[in-house]
């Protein structure tokens, strides 16, 4: 098992893929671990990429600062990864928090990468984020690790794909339980303490940026992602059918292949941002359509768009 | 090496040997934060905060008392050489950039509670097949649970205004502090045939 250093920590890393290839890097939600970015790892090697994830500070095997954690200093781990996988292409994709943190590379070092895949994310504390944050926040402290995760699955998981595991979901639960630590998830929802919004620093992301978003997503909401669209340069939104905010876990093989296929239409020159909306396909390697013109994609019914 | 509690008997219960070990190390660690909460909390409280220390004194007898009923003991010769390094471990040490002796022995008592509630996770070493009906696997689950919520006062004060000013000397603190209850831990594991990498 590799490990970087950050000062006097340990980032637990995994690297797959041959050393000239186009690499994607992954970048775990708050309750994640490396490991269930298995089925990307093999869809991706399988088309030619080179795969990389990593525990953040905080998590799985990644050393646990005991008090504070920075969310600089994810940052700063991140960039130590992405330099050890040397000079070619670099793909930067992360879930949620983990967005978060891609996005943050992205406004710091985005002349590094050749493509944003930021996915169930956001770049302000909204009042119901912050205050759906606090409560979280609340019910690890009260509850345990095992009540922070019985509050995410119904939220960011669809019914179809929790009834059939509903009589074996503390089989699901038990590894994110094994390996995060209390104290540890506790630091990285506090590192938003002293959050400010990235919004004012989007408009310098340079890289194509393709933001993927759950037409269900409770956590993060359109309106969240329609702040990267508006205000990252080269970007498209693209709208994941039925799916809620952890879609990475449960449409896995669509998310791959629309990640691929982002990297290739990047590489082969295809790519135009362009702050459009799209509609991802239900099924991998089905066609992308453009959101119906006129109406509003911020509402849930369909309303024509105002006009600007 | 397994990562788990175990073999265990065909009862689905932790080995008696298993169990004494585990249950001794505990009892060492959560009896000495029971006595220093015991000194530090005043006859009377004049604080809003001192009930809190009146809190966190009874959690730790009580866990204490939970692992004596619920074990089943057995007898285990190596303890006697055992128990020196764990209590020794537990006396407070000198806090490097905390001259105020009064705020060094409160940063002590948190950062070891700190350490011992969070890095020491007795019910993630329960293999899925232990028998929920056990005391012992019961009383694990149980201190596990209880340790997450006798923390969060550690963790207020230590990351709260009042040692604000010390806070690298307080960070420094705490990493030593769990980085020497995790060695201890480990090799009480270790010396049962658990490999600890998945256990802290």
């Amino acid at each position: 098992m590799p490990f970087l250093n950050h000062g006097s920590y340990r980032i637990r890393y995994e690297l797959d893929g041959p050393a000239r290839a186009p690499a994607y890097v992954f970048v775990n939600g708050l309750t994640q671990y490396s490991e269930l970015w298995g089925a990307y790892r093999e869809a991706l090697l399988t088309r030619g990429f080179r795969v990389a994830t990593f525990d953040l500070l905080g998590q799985g095997v990644s050393d646990k600062p005991t008090l504070f954690i920075s969310q600089d200093d994810q940052v700063a781990a991140l960039r130590r990864l992405i330099e050890a996988l040397g000079e070619g292409p670099v793909f930067l994709s992360g879930i949620s928090f983990g967005g978060l943190i891609a996005l943050r590379y992205a406004i710091e070092h985005g002349q590094r990468l050749s493509g944003l895949v930021p996915m169930s994310c956001f770049a302000e504390l909204t009042p119901q984020l912050l205050l759906l944050g606090n409560a979280l926040r609340t019910g690890l402290i009260l509850g345990g690790t095992g009540y922070l995760q019985d509050l995410l699955l119904p939220m960011n998981l669809s019914d179809q794909w929790l009834k059939p595991l509903l009589d074996k979901l503390d089989s699901v639960k038990r590894q994110g339980w094994l390996v995060n630590d209390v104290y540890a998830l506790q630091n990285l929802m506090e590192s938003f303490l002293d959050f400010q919004p990235l919004t004012p620093h989007l408009s310098a992301i340079s890289a194509p940026t393709m933001i993927l978003n759950g037409e269900f997503d409770f956590l993060t909401p359109r309106h969240l992602h329609e702040t990267l669209r508006v205000e990252i340069p080269n970007s498209s939104l693209v709208i994941i059918p039925k799916a809620y905010h952890a879609f990475t876990l449960e449409k896995g093989a669509l998310t791959a292949d629309l990640l691929a296929r982002f990297a290739d239409d990047v590489l082969g020159g295809r790519w135009q941002g362009n702050q459009a909306v799209w509609i991802a396909p239900e099924e991998p390697g089905g066609e992308l359509t453009p959101f119906p013109d006129g109406y509003d994609h911020l509402r849930a019914i369909p309303v024509k768009r105002a006009l600007a | 090496m397994s990562g788990f509690l175990g073999p265990l008997e065909l009862d689905g219960r932790v080995p008696p040997g298993q169990q004494t070990r585990i249950a001794a190390f505990l009892i060492s660690a959560h009896g000495a934060l029971a006595r220093q909460f015991a000194f530090t909390l005043p006859v009377r409280l004049d604080a809003a905060w001192q009930t809190e220390l009146n809190a966190q004194f009874y959690r730790e007898t009580e866990i204490v008392s939970l692992l004596m009923r619920a074990t089943s003991w057995t007898p285990d010769f190596a303890l006697g050489y055992m128990v020196a390094p764990w209590e020794t471990a537990w006396l407070p040490a000198p806090i490097d950039g905390i001259p105020d002796p009064r705020l060094a022995q409160a940063v002590h008592l948190a950062t070891l509670a700190h350490a011992v509630h969070a890095g020491i996770r007795p019910a993630a070493l329960l293999p899925i097949e232990a028998n929920v009906q056990d005391p012992f696997v019961s009383a694990l689950r149980r201190i596990e649970f209880e340790s997450s919520r006798l923390l969060q006062s550690q963790i207020l004060f230590l990351k709260g205004t009042d040692l604000a000013p010390h806070r690298d000397a307080v960070s420094a603190a705490l990493e030593q502090r769990h980085a020497a209850v995790r060695k201890l831990w480990r090799e009480v594991l270790g010396s049962i045939g658990i490999d600890a990498a998945g256990s802290e």
